[in-house]
């Protein structure tokens, strides 16, 4: 099967915006293990501030304007989960579902990136070469 | 040596950057790990930026720049990219901007807002070895004898449908597709208030400059958008259909253009949306490029037939719009004109400065012949040839101020046709994107988000005020020169110095 490259990109955003929409609901209703989660990177108000980070994040992997972005910020979220469960929180047992959710959200916004990899502002103009634009 | 001066060396400081960022991004992830894990909000933005840095110094090829000073290079870029507005909004002087400097876009500025237009202490122009001045007499005409202006197109050939102007000023050729629709509407809607006729450009069906009830002169392009058959030839039957509509009053052929004389009208495709490609039979997704000439005019004669053509089977006055690059060929064709006994009736004569067409560099900068002496030629021509009174002659290029206007009427235009100087008076800034379907004021783009800051009614106040303003000053300078109307100017009334392109027409200056 052949697919397009907007395609594939609107289904990797799909993914990464479900995984990181589902955890939203334990985050912004307090859910114990949550809050122990941020608590245990030292992180208060964590769950909250990552949180509306994530949620932004999935409504400009939504809106066609702005895809790029939504994937830069998802990217750098996950990132810095990735991180957290390097450095403090381990892979033991639901710890480690979450962080490997993490790892595909990750792969899935660096996907976005590459496939549209001609919308990002500070490299659009370098890749597109040879393609001038006119002025 | 130490000097003790401070100085600024970039390709240090950006080697110092590049080293810097990696060693940013441990010692962030480092106090991530020890004091917060919030610093990792650091972590990850320094280690983005590595990245990026890295892919600019090692991976791309394209920009040198890029890839010997890393990251710190995009300042030239963003500077760069943001000098046009800052040399048009701080440094640049009042006089030395192209294609319009400051004191003549304020002047239209002005006229379209309704403000009174005096200056003092002195003109910002050089009176140098090259500048035209206009000649007053001692005696300026009374405004008692003042005569109306008029021009009645067609009436040499004795057809039914004349049309008569009482303004000498017409809105030059700009398609809906050049233009956006508010912009078009705008500009229809101040023509019709104003009583002047507007030209529809070489856009095809002219669906919104219908919609406002004005005056209009349709053209044909060399694509024949709106008139033409699958195979681009000339339909007659959509010809005489659109002819019939009351609001065409007038039919221009346009042989060639002044932003680029032997090439074709060019849409980019950034512009070229579903409406536009409907309206005009076009695909869409590339460029809408109109061939460099008719296919029905090979040479002199078929040329002259063709006009004879549309002639009849449009029934309205038929004129021609092309941008010299001979004269010798302007004597040719007229001499054909001549032969055959078929006039069109009128000729656009347009300037090579004209033009806010999108073009190749070179087409616009170095092609064709600029209008004063392409205008000053082709009327000589044709009053040699005796058959000046067989047709009418306009004149375009940048004419947006009655200066420059007085000039052309002084050199045998019976009426001028200006494009970019009813842009200004819609409220053009000169950003010089017309061809990006970016244009910051909404004139020449499709973007709804742009076109929305451009009210048609407002803006049609303007064009109504510039065209009134024109016409003032326009008939205080006829009068100081003595002359009762547009029509009595002659070359005599232009100061001519002797390093003007008019100079080999001075004979007694």
């Amino acid at each position: 099967m052949n697919l397009k490259p907007t395609t594939t990109s609107w289904f990797a955003q799909i993914v990464a915006v479900i995984i990181m929409g589902q955890t939203l609901v334990f985050k912004f209703t307090g859910n114990e293990q949550s809050i122990a989660i941020f608590e245990e990177l030292n992180m208060p108000y964590g769950h909250l501030i990552i949180g509306s980070l994530e949620l932004i994040a999935c409504i400009l992997l939504l809106l066609p304007q702005s895809v790029v972005y939504g994937a830069i910020l998802g990217s750098g979220l996950m990132t810095g989960a990735l991180i957290g469960h390097i450095t403090k929180l381990g892979w033991e047992g639901e710890r480690g579902k979450l962080g490997l959710l993490a790892v595909l959200t990750l792969f899935c916004c660096l996907s976005v990136l590459i496939l549209r990899r001609r919308q990002i502002p500070i490299i659009k103009g370098i890749i597109s070469e040879g393609e001038l634009t006119k002025h | 040596m130490i000097t003790g001066k401070l100085s600024v060396d970039l390709h240090k400081l950006a080697k110092f950057v590049n080293l810097s960022l990696p060693i940013i991004t441990i010692a962030f992830f480092l106090a991530g790990l020890q004091l917060s894990f919030y610093f990792h909000f650091l972590t990850i933005t320094a280690f983005f930026l590595t990245i990026i840095n890295t892919y600019y110094l090692y991976a791309q090829k394209g920009h040198a720049i890029l890839r010997n000073f890393g990251i710190l290079a995009q300042g030239r870029y963003i500077l760069e990219s943001i000098g046009p507005e800052l040399r048009q909004y701080l440094f640049a002087s009042d006089t030395e901007e192209k294609p319009f400097n400051r004191t003549e876009r304020v002047e239209v500025y002005r006229k379209s807002l309704d403000m009174d237009s005096a200056r003092s202490f002195g003109s910002l122009h050089e009176f140098d070895a090259t500048e035209l001045k206009i000649r007053h007499s001692m005696f300026p005409c009374d405004k008692s004898a003042h005569i109306p202006f008029s021009l009645t197109f067609g009436e040499e050939r004795g057809i039914e449908s004349t049309y008569t102007i009482n303004n000498p000023v017409i809105i030059s050729g700009m398609s809906y597709g050049a233009l956006g629709r508010n912009a078009v509407r705008a500009l229809a809607r101040g023509a019709k208030s104003a009583g002047i006729p507007m030209n529809t450009g070489e856009g095809g069906y002219p669906k919104y400059h219908l919609m406002e009830g004005c005056d209009l002169i349709f053209q044909m392009g060399t694509a024949k958008f709106g008139v033409r058959n699958h195979d681009g030839s000339l339909s007659e039957k959509l010809l005489e259909e659109l002819a019939s509509d009351p609001c065409i009053k007038m039919i221009e052929i346009k042989l060639s253009q002044g932003a680029k004389p032997g090439k074709g009208g060019l849409l980019p495709k950034e512009k070229v949306t579903e409406e536009i490609a409907t309206l005009r039979g076009v695909p869409r997704g590339a460029d809408v490029s109109s061939p460099a000439h008719h296919e029905e005019c090979k040479d002199y004669s078929s040329l002259t037939a063709f006009i004879a053509r549309v002639q009849t089977i449009s029934k309205i006055p038929v004129g021609i719009k092309l941008c010299l690059g001979n004269l010798s060929e302007f004597r040719e064709m007229v001499h054909d004109f001549k032969r055959q006994n078929i006039f069109p009736d009128w000729i656009t004569i347009d300037g090579s400065e004209g033009g806010t067409g999108a073009a190749p560099r070179a087409f616009i900068d170095r092609v064709g012949m600029p209008l004063f002496p392409a205008l000053k030629g082709a009327n000589d021509i044709l009053l040699e040839a005796g058959v000046r009174n067989r047709l009418k002659l306009l004149a375009s290029g940048k004419l947006i101020s009655p200066g420059r206007q007085m000039i052309a009427f002084c050199l045998g235009a019976n009426a001028i046709c200006t494009a970019r100087g009813f842009m200004l008076s819609l409220g053009c800034i000169q950003a010089m994107q017309c061809g990006n379907n970016t244009c910051p004021v909404g004139i020449t783009t499709h973007e709804p988000d742009l076109q929305h800051g451009l009210d048609i009614a407002v803006k049609a106040a303007r064009v109504n005020n510039y065209v009134k303003n024109l016409n003032k000053d326009l008939d205080e300078i006829v009068a100081a020169t003595g002359c009762r109307s547009i029509n009595e100017l002659s070359f005599d009334h232009l100061y001519v110095p002797a390093e003007s392109t008019l100079a080999p027409y001075i004979r007694n200056n």
